[in-house]
């Protein structure tokens, strides 16, 4: 087997230096009932890429992505969101620079597609002020970029689960934030579909610059559509960096203990790996 | 599905064309409805002679029924279904389960409970105002504890459903324990009012349930934003920005206080509160928290109950027996419905 590093070579060279991160993790620590999920993370969520996390089961990815959206108490450092803490900032305000998208959420029975993305504007919006022009326009536009705007009449138990996800989406992109956090975004979905929703999040990412951080189960999805990756093992950051820093040999068995070989994806030029 | 917009300076909404249908057709359901019970009974008069009535030229007995017993009366039940609606829609939406309505979870238990040792304890000095006082009491004691027992790390819908219908049980018991302390009549003018009543209500209901309603509706207003909101999950909701601690918190209160009106005006009339709600949102479909449609479908439940109460004079039955009729079929069908889906 080829040296990976080797291999990327040629490969257009990415920003190595330090970048900015309008989202960083400082020494942060969560525990549940003295069981400690999350020990002393301190890490950055760059600007303008992909970072997608990845892990074994119950190494505390979703904590760690509910940590960085101020949903989770924490019990030790900080989120730092623009330089303040995110959990000392004004929730509307937050949620008007980052979006979260928990996984398989379910909506209230009869909720149409339109409704649902509707209700992405809620940080934009008020009791008083519920539908305004620019409410209008962005629904609108997330409708079109997801592709969902022929099915936006339709009730979301009347669509398939690659639909309904797009919906999600689009719901979290109706938010209009510059970060998007999504916790497992292809669950339940077959291949074709996990691509599709892939795909779609890349073009959000390259189109507008917006900032996406995504926990990922599938290891060579991670690799391909990832620009930056940070591999969680037991609640700590093992390994971080370009997906062909962090997928390696060595990484997968110290992470996942498992026992395999790293090919470049010969489509994609990405660390993909083949277990042994 | 055709929507209205409306964009004035400060304000914008959108309206769904078919969920106005349905508020103009359930207002007039209960204009027709009161007009219909006011001329019902068994001293029957006709239309013709309200206004004669109204304005002071009816003799004394027709201005006694009208104006004393029947016009108050359909008041209260209006306004006590309104609430009771409210309450259920409120926690329902909040709790995410059909099943969490004051009056299955036993808030509306201690409310009568709370009210029922405010008499007991006042004796003949009992006003409107030490029962309201003794029912809010009850229904704020009883949330606490219910809430206390379901909390594990969070709290679970069907952890306090389950824990509420347990606590429900425990105070109805207590009731009937504070009724043998009574007298034989006023235990058994209790226990009428403990099945709900509107027997001989008078003008210090109609103000205690209207002046509320009035009072709590712009907090409503404020409150159907977010609401319509906390129907989404958790991490959702809250990653767009709703503070949910303190929302939850004001929409518990506030949804007591709604139940305890209804209690302290009709008594604990059972499941208008439980099937307002689940109706109002089958007939919307729309997903959303449906306070309006819950409210005016409590107010038609409680009225139709009282009515059909007062038309079957020979029993004697309290209007409660009749909601019960109502909202029993109502809860047999969203639990054979929530079964089939696996969510209970």
């Amino acid at each position: 087997m080829t040296q990976p590093a080797s291999l990327y070579a040629d490969q257009p060279t990415r920003q190595d230096a330090p970048q900015d991160a309008r989202l960083r993790a400082r020494t942060l620590s969560v525990a549940y009932a003295q069981a400690s999920i999350l020990s002393d993370l301190t890490l950055d969520i760059p600007d303008g890429e992909i970072t997608v996390i990845v892990g074994p089961n119950a190494c505390g990815k979703s904590t760690l992505l509910r940590s960085l959206a101020r949903l989770q108490r924490l019990s030790g450092g900080q989120v730092l969101l623009d330089g303040k803490s995110i959990h000392h900032q004004r929730s509307r305000g937050v949620a008007q620079r980052l979006a979260i998208l928990p996984q398989s959420p379910t909506a209230p029975e009869g909720l149409t597609v339109h409704d649902l993305v509707s209700r992405g504007r809620t940080p934009h919006q008020s009791a008083l002020q519920q539908w305004s022009r620019q409410d209008a326009r962005a629904v609108e536009q997330a409708l079109e970029r997801t592709g969902m705007a022929p099915l936006a009449q339709r009730s979301l138990e009347a669509l398939s689960g690659g639909q309904r996800q797009r919906a999600w989406i689009a719901m979290a992109l109706a938010q209009e934030t510059d970060i998007l956090l999504l916790d497992e975004p292809t669950t339940y979905l077959d291949l074709p579909h996990q691509i599709e929703l892939l795909t779609l999040v890349q073009s959000l990412n390259q189109d507008s610059g917006q900032t996406v951080a995504m926990v990922l189960h599938d290891i060579n999805l991670a690799a391909r559509f990832a620009s930056h990756m940070i591999a969680l093992r037991s609640g700590e950051v093992f390994a971080k960096g370009r997906p062909e820093q962090v997928v390696t040999r060595e990484n997968m068995a110290e992470v996942f203990g498992l026992k395999c070989q790293i090919i470049s994806d010969p489509v994609h030029a990405t660390p993909h790996v083949i277990p042994e | 599905m055709t929507h209205w917009t409306l964009r004035l300076p400060f304000v914008s909404l959108r309206l769904s064309a078919r969920g106005s249908a349905i508020a103009l057709a359930l207002a007039l359901m209960i204009a027709a409805g009161a007009l219909l019970a006011l001329r019902l009974g068994s001293y029957p008069l006709a239309p013709g002679t309200w206004g004669a009535i109204l304005g002071g030229a009816g003799s004394d007995i027709e201005q006694m029924i009208l104006l004393d017993h029947r016009l108050p009366r359909i008041l209260t039940a209006l306004g006590a279904g309104a609430c009771f609606g409210l309450s259920g829609a409120m926690f329902q939406t909040m709790l995410r389960n059909p099943l969490a309505s004051p009056d299955v979870i036993g808030f509306n238990a201690g409310a009568s409970c709370g009210a029922l040792v405010a008499i007991i304890a006042a004796g003949s000095a009992a006003t409107g105002g030490t029962i309201l006082l003794g029912a809010l009491l009850g229904a704020f004691c009883t949330a606490v504890l219910v809430t206390g027992l379901a909390w594990r790390n969070g709290l679970q819908a069907e952890r306090l459903v389950l824990i509420g219908l347990g606590v429900g049980f425990a105070l109805a018991a207590l009731s009937d324990l504070l009724l043998s302390r009574t007298d034989a009549r006023t235990a058994a003018d209790m226990t009428k009012w403990l099945i709900g009543t509107l027997n001989a209500r008078d003008w210090q209901d109609v103000t205690l349930v209207w002046a509320g309603l009035a009072l709590l509706s712009p907090m409503l207003v404020w409150l159907h934003f977010p609401l319509a909101r906390l129907g989404l999950p958790e991490d959702l909701a809250g990653g767009l920005g709703l503070r949910l601690s303190q929302l939850r918190l004001t929409i518990t209160a506030l949804g007591i206080v709604l139940a305890t009106l209804a209690v302290c005006s009709a008594g604990p009339l059972p499941f208008v509160a439980f099937a307002a709600g689940p109706i109002a949102r089958a007939l919307l479909r729309n997903g959303q928290p449906a306070l309006l449609g819950a409210a005016a479908i409590g107010a038609l439940l409680v009225l139709a109950a009282d009515t059909a109460a007062r038309m079957i004079v020979t029993l004697h039955l309290p209007a409660g027996v009749f909601t019960a009729l109502i909202g029993g079929p109502v809860m047999i069908w969203l639990l054979v419905t929530q079964l089939r889906k696996g969510k209970l």
